[in-house]
Order: C-alpha cells, then structure tokens, then sequence
C-alpha cells in the first residue's frame, strides 16, 4: 500500500516504524529536516521536507498515488487542511488527528467526510476509552473483546503466588478439559514468545489468554486475580485524557483529580461536575495521603510527563493501591516500568497506531490490537470462502509457527482453536502474531 | 552490538551469488575453446560450496543489523569477493602470482581500472569476460545488486545502502530501498544492453560489444584490447562510448526521470548542469588544443578531446590516444581533471561532483560572508538550502581525501619512484580511474610496482570506490568500543 504519513511526531514515528516493517511504500512529510533524517536513516521510507498543506510537498511526494494519506501533525488544522487538499489531489482515503471531541459528535462527522476526510481520530479519546475498559477489568493489564464479548483476550500478569507459577502448558491443559481458554504467548522479560506444551509458568510473566465467557472464573482462579468493582478512582493530571476520563466516569465513580496548574483547574471545572478538583503536585505523597490514596480502587496517572506518572504510580503501589494504570508515552520506559511492577500501561500512541493501523490491512482483517510492551499484535479475521486457511485442519496447512490461532467464531457459538481444528468459511479467526509474522498470515486468508 | 553472526551470513549469502556470476563466464571459455573452463568451474564450485558451508553455521543468526554492521559487511564484502574472483587468474595460471590476481580483481571491483597485464590479448576469453564482469558487478554496487535480489536483506537494508551508497544527498526513486535497487539496475541493464547493440552495430564483435559495455557502464576501463579503444578506429564506436561513459558517469535517478520523460528535473539539477557544462569546457579547450597544436583535423582532434575528458571525469579510464604525449599544458589539465569524478549516484569515482560544486558554493559565500558579517547566507543546492552538517561532511571528505593523497604519494615515492608517477598512481587509484601520468600513464600497466605497492594501491583503491568513510570508520576506535 502506498501510505502517506504527514507529520513525523510520535504518532507519525510510531506508524512509520511500524507499517515499514510491513511492506508498505511509505512517504513521510515534516517541516523538520532534523526529525526526517533520523527516520530515514533508522527505517526503509523516503522523506519529504515540508509543509504538509504545501500543494508542491504532497505532489513531491506522488500524492495522486497515495492510498491512504495519515494526518498526524501536532495541529489540528494543518491536519485538517492537508487532509482535504490530498483528497482533492488523488488519495484513495484520508485520516486527520483532531483534538476536540467535538468534532466526534453525532451528526458532525458528516461534515468532514463532505470535506474529504475519512476518518477522524482522537488519541486522548482513545485512551481514555481504554482507560475505562481496564477499570471494568481490573484482574488483567490488557483487554479485548472480540465480536461483542464472545471471545475475550485478557492479559494477565502472573504474581509468585499465583498457582499457575511453576507449572507447565499441559499439566495447566489436564485442568481445563473443556478447553474454554489458552495461553496463546507469553512476554517474559521483554521478549514475547509463543509458548509450547513443555513450556513452564514463571512468576512476572505476562500471559496471553485467549478465552470463553464461560472461562473467565478459571482463568482469574490460576492466575490468582479476580475482577473486582471500582469505586473510588484518583486521576493525576488534567490531560485530555485525564479529564475524559473523568467526564465519563463521574456519574458511576468518585472520582478525584489532581492537576498541578491552578488555572487548568478552573477550567477542568468548567467541564465536570462531580469531579473533586484538587490542586497540587503528584509527585508530593503528602498531598496524595490528603487525597486520601489509601482508600482508593484505582490510582490512575496521566500526566503529560511520563516519569512522573511512573514515580507516583510506584508510590501508589507501596501504599497498596490494586489497580494502577500508568501512561508512559516513552517507549524506553516501558520495559523499565514494566520490571517495576507497574503491569497496567497505556500508551496514547499504541492505540492511535492501532487505529490507524486497521486502514493499512486488507478486508480479511475485520479488527486490530496492537499491544503495549511487545511487538506482538492480534488480528480478527474473516476466512474468505476457498482461502487457504479452510483447506484443513490446523496443523496442517502450514500455519507459520511465530503466529497462533487463539479462537474462533462462529456464528452464535465460540470455541478455542486446537491443532485438529477445521476453519470453516467466513467464521471469525483470532491470530496472534509476532511481528516477523505479520505479513505471512495474510495469503492465509485470501 | 556487532553481530558478528549475521554479518559472516550475509557475506556468505553473496559469495552465492558471485559463484553464479563466475560460472556464467563458462560457457564463453567453452565457445572459444579455451583453457580456462576448468579454472573458472572449480572457482565456482568453492565460492558456492564456502557460501553454503558459511551460511549453513549462521543460518541461526539474529536478523538484525545495526549502522556498525553495515559499514563492516560492506567493506568487507569487496575484499572477500576480490579475494575469491581472483582464483580463476590464479588457477588457470593467467596471472600465476596471487598479489597481482588481487590487484587485477580490487581493480575490477572498485571499477579502477588500473590492469597488471602487458598483454590482455593472450587473455582467454573467459577470463576475460570475467575481469569485465568484476567491473560490472562493483560499478552499481554488489549491495545494491543483493538488495535488488535477495529478500532476506530487507530488514536492515537501508544500513547497508547507506554504507554503500555514500554521499552528501540521497534522491530515491521509490520509498522503499529494495524498489529503488531494483530500479538503479533495471537502468544499469538496460544501458548496458543498449550499448553492446551499438557497439555490435558499429562492427565490435558480440564478445567485445559485451566486454566493453559492461566497463563502460561500470565507468570501470577494463578493456580486452591491449591498445584499449585506440584499438577501434573507429570514429562511431569512440562517439558511442563517449557518449554511454558520459551517461555512466550522470546520476542514475536522473536518467530514471529522463526515462520517464520528466526533463524538467534533469536540466534543473544543478549537479548534472555543472558537470555537462565542466565537460563541455574542459573538451572544448583541450580540442582548441589539439587542433592549434598541429597535425590533426579538427574532427580528429575535438573527438580525442571529448573521449579523453569524459574517460577521465567519470574515471572510466579507457584511452584512444596517450595524452601524456599532448602539450604539457593538457597534461595538466588532465591531471586537475582526475579529481572530479563522477555525479553523485552514478557509477563513476572521485571526489564527485556535487562535492566540488558545494565546495566552490561554500567558499564563494564565505566570502560574501566576510563583506556582510551580519547577514545570514545559506549554500543553496536545487533551490534547498544545503544544511551546515553536509558542508561540513564535505569538506572533511576533501580534507581526508588530499591527507591520504599526499601520504600515499609519499608511500609509493619511498618504494623509488619519481613524483609524476606517485601522482599519478595514487590519484588514478583513489579516484578509481586507472591509468595516470607518469610510468602509469596510458601506455603503462602496473605490473612493475613491488609487492607492498600492490597491495597498498589496492586498499587505496577500495578507500575510493566506498568513499573513505565507509573504509576509515573501521579503523577508529570509537567504531570498535562498547
């Protein structure tokens, strides 16, 4: 696919890192020449430099070929703009960042797509989306649902306590006759693997756990979590996504929020209602004991400054604290945070990508998660009647061994995928892929 | 860190390809009946046996490679295939010592040009199309070639290109690195193809149209005529020449434009100006020499003036006339001629032309900057401003390339030759050109340096194909320190 990507900030470096791995002819635009060397001399794209809403730039940059034009610039409007003039100029679809969520409302979107955009996307929206997904999860680290809750992905950390520590794939399998879950990988000191029958549970593994509705109380009992109710929740920083997370949490939570600008917080509450503002720095464990930490469910930190976040989310773990969700948008600190204890993080970027990401597949692929912390992604597929994946059992079609398939859907019913399983048509197949196999997995569902 | 594993899998991967380069030789040794099949089959056999053995060791090796890896697979490669491309000199007993059969494949590879041989003509045919194809294989550049080929190298790719593809700006065609490979040799063949036609056309016989259009896309110079062109008395096929070494010699993003017809790209560069415009001076004045010098026809005289000067700027090297025996004036004049090179992006050598040009830029405002010490005054290149960073790259590529220019020629002096030969033996060297001034001139070969002169000329020459850079960083400490 030929991708414009117009803006070489974090979400654009991101994508571009990403979809470069992935056979795609990507041109990346920026005013900044500085910024441009540095990504072409780490990923195999070609650069552009300037004004993405420079008519000249975007024919520099073959627009009237372009597929798929990104708009990820830090403003708004150049997104905007731009967008609209590479519509006009020949790009098959267009997608522009944007920063209020107004533009998100019903009815509005009507308007931009009059304009030429596609599709509109809103990374602190999307987090705090997430944000609130994990908080009705508060057993894994990482979640999703797949066709509306018939099948579920649950990342789940495992403690030294848990029971599955220690023990290996088949004496795990020997519990679980029915086969209503599976572990279909594990990260374990920042390398994800897929684990084989002999492979053991170590304590700190991350655990990919593809399951039924009806698995769900197995899988809390190994791994030694369960899913509790959140009421009381403490939000540090009054980011956007902080304070969307507020806005849809407050009529079900208390909630409080800490923001460290006095004149942020009179605006903040210009836009809660139930919200207790406090004003303060989070880094102050006074001022958090004052908030009341103690008693909170969940401690969630979301300023704009990701040591920060990581400093007071370690705080709120020693003082006891059961759900933590970090943001940490420097991707060194993820694994760092990660060996810390702190296993709930979110990261705008990921999940931006991740959206964007979906534009980039083919049809077969109906959704995408990328996941914080590993490489790895999960696909839903549809198997296309005559693809080679129906052509027989597991097994035996040659199915790549750094990708696995978790589950599938078909019609009303679900199940778990075993190695004798037979993929029917159009039945809904969940991959999870590590990246040296995400462009092998694709002719399987042609 | 260095990886070392995936570094000895990707040479071995190549030596894979050289093998299969080497056993297409064959078939014209076998046609003319020559006593070099058996030499180039059993260097065939090993290169592709050490390949697989190599690659069978690695095959587990990580798949990464970092800008480190890069620079050593890069320059390692040329040594490692010059050292199994010169087997079959060895082994057919063409060339008996293996210091002279090094020396003939480094300067095949570098596409230098510089030859030990004082009689090409008892060559068997296919040695010789094997010497050419060194040439042709390290004109466009053996990364390039297995960019362009092999899928494994995708990922760290760019590192490689970089290493290899050296040089102060980076046109691609295509946004990623292997379509822009497979292009630079779509090209690189098609010139090729075009030309042997030609020179067929012109009376060449298919085995030297071949021979001769591998070198001259190369900008190599290799030749299988002791004579060199001067062979061909032929008024067509030296025009013909000139005119290829002169498109070898153009970056090769431009005639991609040119092909598609998009013109308005070639004449706005301002490098591929420069370089018609130094050419088209420097024939005009040395023909004006000739011509008032006596004896020649003015057609005669602009025709070894055009060939002589495109030969030497993009450092082919091929002679139709020995212009040691011109006016000491246009000797001269030759000698300035073997520092500029080729344009950037082609197959051509030397300090290239877009350095010369963003030198002279630079030192033409810095003086502008003298008389208006306020103002702010940018090198501007294409209408881009050129940022301070690649100035100053430039300039210290300069620097380097006149320190190892004056060492060199003191290390070849010490060895008991006289100044106009270390000249002209470093110059031609560095610059991948291959006959110089001096005892190296176009009626001399290299046969007569001793040993060590060999061999250092050798690494000279690979210092100038890489552009230093990609050579030197491998002696700093800084590359080796964890």
């Amino acid at each position: 696919m030929r991708i414009i990507i117009a803006g070489a900030g974090e979400v654009g470096t991101h994508l571009a890192k990403m979809l470069s791995n992935e056979n795609h002819d990507i041109v990346v635009i920026d005013p900044d020449s500085e910024k441009l060397q540095n990504i072409e001399a780490s990923y195999d794209l070609m650069t552009v430099q300037g004004s993405a809403t420079s008519i000249e730039v975007l024919k520099e940059a073959n627009i009237n070929k372009c597929e798929l034009y990104i708009a990820v610039a830090p403003s708004e409007e150049t997104n905007i703009t731009g967008a609209i003039i590479a519509k006009k100029l020949g790009a098959a679809k267009t997608i522009a960042r944007i920063d209020s969520s107004e533009y998100l409302l019903r009815g509005h979107m009507e308007i931009f797509i009059s304009m030429g955009i596609d599709y509109l996307i809103y990374p602190e929206r999307i987090a705090s989306r997430e944000i609130i997904t994990l908080l009705h999860r508060t057993a894994s680290t990482d979640f999703m649902d797949f066709s509306g809750g018939a099948l579920s992905l649950y990342v789940l950390k495992l403690d030294e306590k848990a029971p599955a520590v220690s023990k290996s794939l088949i004496e795990m399998a020997k519990k679980n006759i029915k086969l209503e879950y599976r572990a279909v990988a594990i990260t374990r000191n920042g390398q994800t693997i897929i684990p084989k029958g002999c492979d053991m549970f170590q304590a700190n593994d991350l655990v990919y756990v593809i399951t039924n509705p009806s698995g769900i109380h197995e899988i809390m009992k190994y791994s030694g979590k369960e899913d509790y109710e959140v009421k009381n929740i403490l939000i540090l920083g009054g980011s956007r996504i902080g304070i969307r997370t507020a806005m849809d949490m407050e009529n079900s939570c208390n909630i409080k929020l800490i923001e460290i600008d006095k004149k942020k917080c009179d605006k903040i509450n210009s836009w809660v209602d139930k919200t207790l503002v406090i004003n303060g720095d989070g880094r102050n464990i006074e001022l958090l004991h004052e908030a009341g930490i103690k008693n909170m469910d969940a401690f969630i930190a979301v300023t704009g400054n990701s040591e920060t976040n990581i400093l007071s989310c370690l705080v709120a773990k020693n003082l006891g604290v059961k759900k933590i969700i970090c943001e940490v948008e420097n991707f060194d600190y993820i694994g760092i945070a990660e060996n810390m204890g702190l296993d709930t993080i979110i990261n705008k970027k990921v999940s931006a990508a991740s959206r964007i990401f979906r534009f980039t597949m083919n049809q077969e692929v109906s959704n995408i998660k990328c996941l914080t912390g590993t490489d790895a992604e999960i696909f839903e597929y549809v198997a296309k009647p005559d693809s080679l994946i129906t052509k027989g059992p597991i097994k035996s079609i040659g199915f790549p061994e750094d990708a696995i398939i978790g589950g599938v859907v078909r019609g009303k019913s679900s199940f778990i995928a075993k190695g004798n399983t037979q993929i029917k048509p159009n039945d809904l197949v969940i991959v999870f892929a590590l990246p040296s196999a995400i462009f092998k997995i694709g002719k399987f569902f042609k | 860190m260095i990886n070392f594993k995936r570094i000895f899998q990707i040479i071995s991967l190549l030596l894979i390809i050289e093998a299969f380069f080497v056993s297409a030789c064959i078939p014209f040794s076998l046609y003319y009946k020559g006593n070099d099949a058996g030499s180039l089959l059993i260097t065939a056999v090993v290169t592709f046996l050490s390949g697989l053995f190599g690659w069978f060791l690695t095959r587990k090796a990580d798949k990464s490679i970092g800008k480190r890896d890069g620079y050593i697979i890069v320059s390692m490669v040329w040594v490692v295939f010059s050292f199994f491309g010169s087997l079959p000199f060895i082994l057919s007993g063409a060339i008996p010592s293996f210091t002279d059969a090094f020396f003939e494949t480094m300067s095949g590879f570098t596409t230098t040009g510089a030859s030990i041989l004082d009689d090409i003509e008892s060559m068997p045919h296919g040695l010789l199309l094997w010497r050419s194809l060194t040439q042709w294989l390290g004109g466009m550049g053996i990364i390039v070639l297995s960019l362009a080929i092999l899928p494994i190298l995708g990922i760290g790719g760019m590192q490689l290109f970089v290493a290899e593809v050296p040089g102060p700006t980076k046109e691609k065609m295509h946004p990623r690195v292997k379509e822009t490979a497979k292009r630079l040799w779509g090209i690189y063949v098609i010139f090729t193809g075009i030309e042997t036609v030609l020179l067929m056309i012109g009376g060449m016989s298919f085995f030297d149209a071949l021979n001769h259009s591998f070198t001259t896309m190369a900008t190599g110079g290799y030749s299988t005529k002791q004579a060199s062109i001067a062979f061909y008395d032929s008024p067509y096929i030296q025009y013909v020449i000139t005119l290829f070494m002169f498109l070898a010699g153009t970056n090769f993003v431009l005639s991609y434009f040119a092909l598609h017809l998009r013109l308005d790209k070639v004449w706005k560069n301002e490098e591929f100006r420069f370089y018609f415009v130094f050419i088209a001076i420097f024939t005009l004045v040395v023909a004006l020499g000739l011509y008032l010098g006596g004896g020649m026809s003015a057609e005669k005289s602009f025709r070894d003036a055009a060939f002589q000067v495109v030969s030497i700027i993009t450092t082919t090297g091929f002679v139709t006339t020995d212009y040691l025996t011109w006016a000491p004036v246009l000797t001269v004049l030759v000698f300035i001629m073997m520092f500029i090179g080729g344009s950037a992006g082609s197959t051509g050598g030397g300090v290239k032309v877009i350095r010369v040009l963003l030198v002279l830029k630079n030192s033409y405002i810095e003086l502008k900057r003298m008389l208006n010490p306020h103002a702010v005054i940018p090198v501007r290149l294409n209408h881009h401003v050129v940022s301070p960073q690649i100035i100053s790259n430039v300039i210290t590529f300069i620097m380097i390339y006149i320190l190892i220019l004056v060492f060199s020629v003191g290390v070849i002096a010490s060895l008991g030759y006289n100044m106009d030969t270390s000249f002209g033996a470093v110059a031609a060297c560095i610059g991948n050109i291959g006959p110089g001034i001096g005892e190296v001139g176009p009626a001399f070969s290299y046969s007569h340096f001793p040993v060590f002169g060999k061999w250092y000329l050798s690494f000279i020459m690979l210092l100038g194909r890489l552009e230093l850079f990609t050579v030197l960083i491998l002696f700093a400490p800084a590359f080796w320190r964890k």
